[in-house]
């Protein structure tokens, strides 16, 4: 009897916080054979958008592009466009740019954290995480007014400043995250029903991870040595550095390790850049119309290397604003990774990447030349837990 | 290695196919290749191990000027080489890269829709970001695209 093959599409309002998509799985019996992506639900057209509006609107239609880490796409647009117009912005500008963007990552690892855990039916660790989370998002709005899309960056500096009052409320939320944060590492390391659905899942080798040229935690948790704060430090990284955190097993674990250590790092440096906190100026003058040139800036997102190719004109207006995020990359990698592997490690091995999710997905059985079934993602989800039970 | 070196190492692997050379930042170099040697130019750098495919951009220069430039970045540590591509706006054209980096497939299936550039051997021309109604030879990031090219067509 020959073997019947089903093709799973997942999606398209799967991951929706952010980038929905759509995936295809064909499964025989339980073992993923090949997938296949669709992007694109949500879609719209901020490239071209830029192309019409003056720069200053545009860092504000950049900063909209995620609504999780809306505060590199402003920072990455801003550098670009300053280096096009020859001016840099003060240090404190900067100094606080770097804060906001490692809370920033605080922020979404403990959201990735809190998602990951879900997605293996671990719903302590998700509530947990999520809870800490508020500190983090507090002291965002603290310092921005904004929770999210915080619009910290103005070209040419940034337009809110951190007073020693504020930098203490700050310190003191670090304490409280930095001591969840070890009993996440111990949890994500030592968890046996945790392990089982982490340890050896969904793994990439380095010689993969590179093949595909993924980024970001991804990458590193395959023992690639690529960060942008390292590799090409913007901001005041190069005097303020982070330590490149690598992990060499590849698997799930890998992941969940690199972003939790990761965040020990970010709390490092916040400290170091509050206890040095230059003086000065917020902002700087910038010119409204911009010489013609193109540059290249890169930033390195919670996700991984974020990519601008910004091209001036002459005008106030940008010809040209390219854009490249760190899941598209990254997602090249579930469409590999996920082969070979049993259908209930699906939602860990998408979730391992950090894409964004969301709870009203929906997902859909479909029996070749029979009848549809309609799975939602919930019942995915469901399926994986029951199988590990 | 340093950037310098990083660059130089590149211009080396690619000076057989190097039409022009220009460094328009510190730590980047724009390299022109015509597009039969692509495939050739990005090989070399892969084979080294010269750094990464980062993104590619597509780019159009105007109905007046009647060329698109498709840019290929590839990062090593800081330092960004860019190839820059260029074909006429009618009948755009670029070999795929997919046998010498397997991920391009995404960042081909991008450039192909957004510009209407044709990328010969890939292996996945379906849409990855427009809709399937989206009407045949609109390209949105053209300049001059325009939204009455949608209107009464179904499509956007």
């Amino acid at each position: 009897m020959p073997t019947e093959k089903f093709v799973i599409p997942i999606g398209p309002q799967h991951p929706a916080l952010k980038e929905p998509g759509h995936f295809e799985f064909n499964v025989d019996g339980e073992v993923v054979k090949a997938a296949s992506v669709r992007l694109g639900y949500v879609h719209r057209g901020i490239e071209k958008g830029c192309e019409t509006r003056n720069y200053v609107q545009a860092a504000y239609l950049v900063e909209r592009i995620c609504g999780i880490c809306s505060h590199v796409h402003a920072t990455a647009f801003s550098l670009g466009v300053e280096r096009l117009a020859d001016v840099e912005a003060p240090p404190r500008a900067q100094a606080i740019r770097q804060i906001v963007a490692e809370l920033e990552r605080i922020h979404s690892h403990l959201l990735w954290v809190g998602v990951a855990a879900h997605e293996a039916g671990f719903d302590t660790l998700f509530m947990y995480s999520w809870r800490d989370r508020e500190t983090v998002m507090n002291l965002l709005e603290g310092i921005t007014g904004n929770r999210v899309n915080y619009s910290a960056n103005v070209l040419g500096g940034v337009k809110c400043d951190i007073g020693p009052e504020q930098a203490e409320v700050i310190l003191e939320g670090l304490r409280f995250l930095e001591e969840r944060t070890r009993h996440y590492l111990e949890v994500v390391s030592t968890d046996a029903v945790f392990l089982r659905r982490t340890r050896g899942i969904g793994v990439m080798t380095r010689d993969d991870a590179e093949r595909l040229g993924v980024v970001g935690p991804t990458a590193r948790a395959s023992g690639v040595p690529r960060d942008v704060r390292v590799d090409a430090p913007y901001l005041l990284y190069r005097e303020h550095p982070v330590e490149l955190i690598v992990e060499q097993a590849g698997d799930l674990e890998a992941r969940f390790k690199v972003r939790v250590r990761e965040l020990f790092e970010s709390f490092r440096v916040i400290r170091e850049l509050l206890a040095a906190l230059p003086d000065g100026d917020l902002t700087t003058r910038m010119p409204r119309r911009i010489k013609p040139a193109e540059t290249v800036s890169r930033i390195e997102a919670p996700r991984g290397e974020l990519f601008y190719f910004i091209k001036s004109n002459g005008s106030d207006t940008a010809e040209r604003v390219k854009v490249r995020t760190p899941t598209l990359p990254n997602m090249a990698s579930v469409v590999v990774t996920a082969v070979g592997h049993q259908l209930a490690d699906v939602p860990m091995i998408l979730a391992g990447i950090d894409p964004c999710f969301s709870c009203n997905d929906r997902m859909a059985v479909v029996r070749q030349g029979g009848e549809a079934e309609v799975w939602t993602w919930e019942r995915l989800r469901q399926y994986g837990i029951e199988h590990y039970r | 290695m340093s950037t310098e070196t990083c660059l130089q190492t590149a211009a080396s692997l690619l000076a057989a196919w190097a039409q022009e050379t220009t460094g328009p930042e510190p730590g980047r170099a724009d390299v022109v290749i015509a597009s039969g040697d692509l495939i050739a130019a990005a090989g070399a750098l892969i084979d080294a191990r010269w750094g990464y495919l980062t993104a590619i951009t597509g780019l159009d220069l105007g109905p007046d000027d009647g060329r698109l430039e498709v840019l290929y970045h590839f990062a090593c540590g800081a330092a960004i080489v860019t190839f820059r591509v260029r074909v006429p706006r009618e009948g755009a054209a670029v070999p795929s890269l997919v046998s010498v980096i397997p991920s391009v497939s995404f960042y081909e299936r991008e450039l192909m829709e957004m510009f209407g550039v044709t990328v010969e051997g890939t292996p996945n021309t379906d849409k990855l970001f427009l809709p399937e109604d989206w009407p045949d030879g609109v390209y949105p990031l053209r300049k001059d695209f325009s939204m009455e090219q949608l209107n009464g067509q179904g499509g956007g």
